[in-house]
């Protein structure tokens, strides 16, 4: 279960990840220790510098996940934000569960009419076992 | 959203709950709407419908004594138990149940590579265990073995193989339920055993003669329901030292017949690894006229195919060869298939493909560096797992019919013109068996297709009709003997129902096993089409 110090935690740091691409935000949302992001989305190329580590896919998460996520997902703590495809987000969904993990916000990203639209998202420790 | 098991009241639940924390611990029992949505098929086509399989909880034991433990409450209130590795099984059902009501087993805790053996080649792994876990092991301990895994490879080696999942590399090792050697299952009443050598106490070779003596009953635990497999055994490919490819074309649609036979004969043989059918003529079905021969209702004649062809300047089929081995041997057995196709199939061609020495670089598992284009995806092909699969779904997943068939041209052909035509009732779907649709050969012997309509959580017309096409999809080919191998619970009965010999024994034999050793239904009830007496009154408790 999420705890209501966490809801007030995530929630501070999920506007701040939502609004990143239209707001050309230079400073990391607080509280996140990684930020993910999809080239596959050029707008993102743009942006200045994050304070927050910035880990780029290309839609494949495959080399985030052996290199990073699976063995930082292992100890307690470690929020991630994100700006992705729908499709690494689920992976990512998925694997995070694995971990006593879950997205904890999350928020559609407005596109043109045919694109696919990227979504903005919080992984965030939840089960006991990892919880920070 | 909430669900309870069948005939068990909230109080009884609760107390069940109670004994299960009891025995695994508080933190890992599972049962509110927001932790319960990590156990439901993502790829459902009967997403959020009156028929969608729901579990009611899940419970995670750490070790074997606790799986036992877990068994044990489940007999005492009749609860089904539905076990998990990892649970990835999307496209087959995910972690959802046959039974909605089901407690979910989830073995995700069960974690241990518990030996890998270079000298010996073989690993002995939990069922929590996932591919990239062994690859890790295999990588940090600098051991000379190569796995097989699926892609993706995020699943579990024990999951997979009792699904009988498949991988890319040689024919003895693709087929992972074949690979695997010796196993230990926890049976209905909680009691422990182990198979082949693995009953003999003291015995050293558990992962080496996967038989014993006597009946082995390895193969009711791969898509059965008979027990909770804990512990599997499984045979490695010793790291070779080399890995070659090369494509060899031919220019005729009846050239596909030989192509066939000569790739059965190098499969067989142990010559290659997996290969990857198919046809130059696909770059150009966005070609309106073109796509409506492909897609013919009774298919297009050799002669017309062979007339697109020509006017395209292209060949019709072509198969890309993978070679594992010392160097010289990969080269010798390219330019014996080369020889022994090019010298029987007028006009074929043959290019030489990328070679390397292993283990394999980063830049070659990226696979930029063909001098043709290529369908191979290199990490699986090298045993390395890999996430990249799911760039390629559509929507939100799919779901999967794999028809199983003779491993010729002419069923090829068969297979493109029936099922096309049977799929012409939902016109909105990709056409997937038309005149181009090629084979797999994934398993070690046989051939199989595919058709994977995709799934919309948000379009529940739409999944109606992949839902309904997949139904029709495993009738029309059981009428021309093409079973499928592998199916999600809301399409197991069908599938099952479909292996009918002699008035349906081989499911009737299975329910009497069923009905001898867990007869409440306890582990998995209508897994494999296969329900105790309990639930055989239309899946629900009689």
């Amino acid at each position: 279960m999420i705890s209501r110090r966490d809801m007030l935690k995530w929630g501070v740091i999920a506007p701040a990840v939502a609004g990143m691409p239209a707001a050309v935000s230079a400073a990391a949302p607080q509280g996140i220790d990684a930020l993910v992001l999809d080239r596959r989305f050029s707008a993102l190329d743009q942006q200045p510098a994050f304070t927050a580590p910035v880990k780029w896919i290309d839609g494949d998460v495959t080399k985030l996940w052996f290199e990073q996520l699976d063995l930082r997902w292992r100890q307690p703590g470690f929020v991630l934000g994100g700006i992705t495809g729908p499709d690494a987000l689920w992976v990512l969904d998925v694997l995070a569960r694995d971990r006593g993990r879950r997205v904890t916000a999350r928020k559609v990203l407005p596109v043109a009419a045919g694109e696919v639209a990227p979504v903005s998202w919080v992984i965030a420790p939840v089960h006991p076992s990892v919880k920070g | 959203m909430a669900v309870l098991p069948p005939d068990l009241t909230a109080a009884r639940f609760a107390s069940f709950l109670d004994e299960l924390r009891g025995a695994v611990g508080a933190d890992y029992v599972w049962s509110s709407d927001e932790d319960m949505v990590a156990y439901r098929d993502s790829f459902s086509p009967i997403w959020d419908t009156k028929e969608e399989r729901l579990a009611s909880a899940a419970v995670a034991p750490a070790e074997v004594e606790q799986v036992q433990a877990v068994i044990r409450i489940a007999g005492k209130y009749k609860v089904p138990l539905f076990p998990i590795s990892t649970g990835k099984n999307f496209g087959y059902g995910g972690p959802s149940p046959n039974v909605t009501g089901s407690v979910v087993l989830d073995l995700k805790r069960l974690n241990r590579v518990l030996e890998v053996d270079d000298k010996r080649h073989f690993a002995l792994v939990e069922p929590g265990v996932s591919y990239f876990d062994l690859y890790r092991h295999i990588q940090d301990k600098g051991l000379k073995v190569m796995v097989d895994c699926p892609d993706p490879g995020w699943g579990s080696p024990v999951g997979n193989s009792l699904e009988r999942g498949i991988g890319y590399t040689m024919p003895h090792f693709r087929d992972h339920f074949g690979a695997h050697c010796g196993m230990e299952v926890v049976l209905p009443d909680g009691e422990v055993m182990r198979t082949g050598m693995g009953a003999m106490p003291g015995s050293q070779t558990w992962q080496e003669y996967p038989y014993g003596f006597g009946p082995d009953p390895a193969g009711l635990f791969a898509q059965g329901n008979f027990g909770v497999v804990t512990k599997m055994g499984f045979r490695l490919m010793p790291l070779p030292e080399y890995y070659r490819t090369g494509m060899i074309t031919v220019p005729r649609r009846r050239d596909f017949v030989k192509l066939v036979q000569h790739v059965n004969y190098l499969n067989d043989s142990g010559l290659i690894g997996e290969v990857e059918y198919g046809s130059p003529l696909r770059a150009k079905m966005a070609d309106p006229a073109f796509l409506a021969l492909v897609t013919k209702t009774g298919g297009p004649s050799d002669a017309e195919m062979d007339a697109a062809a020509s006017q395209f300047g292209l060949h019709n089929w072509q198969v890309e060869l993978q070679f594992f081995g010392p160097k010289a041997t990969t080269l010798e057995n390219w330019n014996f298939a080369k020889g022994l196709i090019l010298g029987d199939i007028p006009g074929a061609q043959a290019l030489e493909g990328e070679h390397f020495a292993l283990p394999v670089t980063e830049d070659q598992l990226d696979n930029l560096g063909q001098p043709y284009p290529t369908s191979i995806k290199r990490r699986r092909s090298l045993g390395v797992p890999s996430l990249g699969e799911w760039k390629i779904v559509r929507d939100d997943g799919h779901i999967g019919f794999f028809p199983v068939l003779a491993r010729t041209g002419e069923a090829v052909f068969e297979v493109q013109r029936v099922l096309g035509d049977a799929m012409k009732e939902f016109p909105t779907l990709p056409p997937f068996f038309n005149a181009l649709t090629t084979p797999l050969m994934w398993h070690t012997h046989t051939f199989q297709m595919v058709f994977a309509p995709s799934v919309k959580h948000d379009d529940p017309a739409h999944n109606a009709i992949s839902h309904a096409a997949m139904i029709k999809c495993v009738a029309v080919a059981a009428e021309h003997g093409w079973g499928d191998y592998r199916a999600a619970p809301v399409y197991q009965d069908a599938v099952a129902g479909s292996y009918s010999f002699n008035n349906h024994v081989l499911r009737r034999f299975h329910e009497q096993l069923k009905d001898a050793i867990d007869p409440d239904g306890i582990i998995a009830p209508g897994r494999g089409g296969i329900w105790p007496r309990r639930f055989r009154a239309g899946g629900a408790p009689a």
